[in-house]
């Protein structure tokens, strides 16, 4: 699953670190979501999603429906 | 979804790894005592035993501290326990077989040897899953 995360941080000046506080996750976790490695979890999409404005879906795009 | 601060202070008795230490001290201290030929049967059990609270409140505080985890920190400690869990089954049935197969020597291949293999195997699983994220 590809997301937007990146650009949607960079857009915001966050550092992985600071954007990891905001989300009460660690900077591992926003690393490992920015580089494809894992997908997070409903609970954790959604709260990304608030935190940015976004809906999920225009932040987390289902390669399989290219 | 509340959510939860991940940079929390952790009160000392409520750390998995101060128990850990403690039931591996708590280990030690056993083998003295059974390696002590002076020490009646009674007293060998009790040391045998003594190490089992213990490690009761070490599970009991990794339980704890494991439904603290970060969602990608639990994924890794599953994939690091899957990991070992396969070994040590492949491992002590392996032994198993082994023993009928051939006499091992109980000097090399015994319960008091071979269980420390089970943690090597969890830290070698957390390694190769911290760098699947990584």
């Amino acid at each position: 699953m590809k997301n937007r995360l990146k650009v949607l941080r960079a857009e915001r000046d966050w550092s992985q670190a600071e954007l990891a506080d905001r989300l009460a996750v660690s900077r591992q976790t926003i690393n490992s979501i920015e580089t494809g490695k894992y997908d997070p979890s409903l609970p954790l999409a959604i709260r990304i999603g608030r935190l940015f404005g976004h809906p999920v879906e225009e932040i987390f795009i289902d390669n399989s429906e290219e | 979804m509340p959510a939860k601060s991940v940079a929390t202070q952790t009160p000392l008795l409520a750390r998995p790894m101060l128990w850990g230490a403690t039931w591996f001290v708590a280990w030690l201290g056993a083998r003295m005592v059974l390696e002590s030929a002076s020490v009646p049967t009674w007293g060998r059990v009790m040391a045998a035993l003594a190490p089992a609270p213990i490690a009761g409140a070490a599970l009991y505080t990794i339980i704890r501290g494991a439904r603290e985890l970060d969602e990608l920190e639990q994924r890794i400690q599953l994939e690091a326990l899957a990991f070992a869990f396969v070994l040590a089954v492949l491992l002590l049935m392996t032994l198993g077989l082994m023993e009928l197969a051939i006499t091992l020597n109980r000097d090399d291949w015994s319960y008091r040897h071979v269980w420390a293999m089970l943690p090597m195997l969890y830290f070698a699983g957390l390694a190769l899953a911290r760098r699947r994220y990584a």
